[in-house]
């Protein structure tokens, strides 16, 4: 899906106008780089299994199998993160259909429903999609080999992505400070840690959506910015600093372009 | 029959428990395509996609999301990918549906790709008259389900009367030793 090649000075015609435009703009042109944008707007034909005003779901012209779908959001998103809620939930609802669909239509002995997010995780297109894949056995189709995993390690992992995973379930994690004026609290937890832990419910819902609204301008910022593919890895365990954390998201969203 | 997410939810499994409520249960399994690796799933034992209602799949789903959103942010992952394995000619080995959110990182050696095939012209024109046909027959037998439904309770009867294909799936599915 390589765009025409361009010569140095033309690339940098480019560079400059790119760094020019607004957000809005910059939104528009990547929509307008966009295969499955056009598919979307009808430019580009496709053999359309699916569609209603959210998603569409289309025939892999590249199939992993015969029947393999892609579920692909009518609105331009790069990676499942920033997608709001709703359409999350409408997605794997329509990729339930569809893979209900696939038993049903063609035989097969089940099916994979498969997202790659980032470049690392094997996403190709700058368009988020959900594939629905036909499967049978041995067919060699998304293989992989599970190993055990210590509990030293997963102790760890769970330590570490417990805090940011409360953050964004609304749950509030209080090291010892236990306030019974709070009418929310609807369960103690006792942890692996020494310390008592507090959870509080709130709505979950409201926190998300600023959240998202919040990449999303980010992104922009940062798509203006990025022109060279540099990678971050950032380690950061420091899960208060909203931004810090968002810049990894937005980076591997950032590397399609 | 033994069900090893059942399990977890009883605590009778090495497996670490991240996250639980009425529905939805988050665990870090001891068998994993990479560490770091973790799998949402409904409280209640359905065996595949097909079986599990729409709230709860929709309610896994968001689960699902944050995992990944937190293991992008907390674990310094450069993508993650999501899975569901459902019956087992796509590598189902719990009973039990699960959404297996999989961090990644760059040369981390994990597989999860295919050949891509090129199908001739008439080969996808088929599988979509297939896929055509089976949608139409796919919504009316939707539909007729949810005048059914009406008269019985007036709610969708979650998806309990299931074609012959599911009971396959189902079926094979019980034979996991």
């Amino acid at each position: 899906m390589d765009p025409q090649q361009l010569t140095p000075e033309q690339q940098k015609e480019m560079e400059e106008k790119l760094k020019n435009m607004s957000p809005e703009e910059l939104m528009e042109f990547q929509k307008q780089q966009c295969i499955f944008c056009q598919i979307i707007s009808g430019k580009i034909p496709a053999k359309k299994i699916y569609e209603d005003d959210k998603v569409l779901a289309i025939l892999d012209i590249n199939p992993a199998a015969k029947g393999h779908i892609l579920l692909l959001p009518k609105e331009h998103y790069a990676i499942m993160p920033q997608i709001p809620e709703k359409e999350v939930g409408e997605m794997f609802i329509v990729a339930k259909k569809m893979s209900k669909l696939l038993l049903k239509a063609i035989k097969v002995s089940g099916t994979n429903i498969f997202i790659a997010n980032g470049l690392v995780a094997g996403q190709k297109a700058q368009h988020f999609m959900i594939h629905i894949i036909p499967r049978k056995e041995d067919d060699g189709i998304l293989e992989v080999e599970e190993k055990l995993t210590d509990q030293e390690m997963r102790t760890k992992v769970k330590s570490l992505i417990e805090n940011k995973f409360n953050e964004l379930m609304g749950v509030k994690k209080e090291v010892l400070q236990v306030e019974s004026s709070d009418e929310e609290v609807k369960e103690v937890e006792e942890l692996e840690e020494p310390e008592e832990i507090k959870e509080t419910k709130k709505p979950a819902k409201k926190v998300k959506k600023k959240a998202v609204k919040k990449k999303g301008k980010r992104e922009n910022k940062e798509k203006v910015e990025e022109e060279k593919p540099e990678k971050e890895s950032d380690d950061k365990d420091d899960d208060d600093d909203d931004d810090g954390g968002n810049a990894s998201l937005d980076d591997i969203a950032n590397l399609f372009k | 029959m033994k069900c090893e997410h059942c399990d977890i939810v009883e605590r009778k499994s090495k497996a670490d428990i991240l996250y639980e409520d009425d529905e939805v249960v988050v665990a870090i399994k001891d068998l994993a395509m990479t560490p770091g690796q973790i799998t949402v799933f409904p409280k209640e034992h359905f065996t595949i996609l097909e079986v599990v209602p729409e709230e709860i799949l929709e309610k896994c789903s968001l689960i699902a999301n944050k995992i990944g959103i937190a293991v992008f942010e907390s674990l310094g992952s450069q993508g993650t990918n999501i899975i569901i394995q459902n019956g087992l000619g796509a590598g189902q080995k719990v009973p039990h549906f699960a959404i297996e959110v999989v961090p990644r990182v760059e040369n981390d050696g994990l597989g999860l790709q295919w050949d891509a095939k090129q199908l001739a012209e008439d080969e996808m024109a088929t599988v979509f008259m297939t896929l055509e046909q089976g949608m139409k027959e796919l919504d009316s037998s939707a539909e007729a389900e949810k005048t059914k439904g009406k008269d019985e309770t007036g709610k969708d009867k979650k998806n309990s009367k299931e074609d012959d294909k599911n009971n396959y799936l189902l079926k094979s599915l019980k034979k996991i030793p």
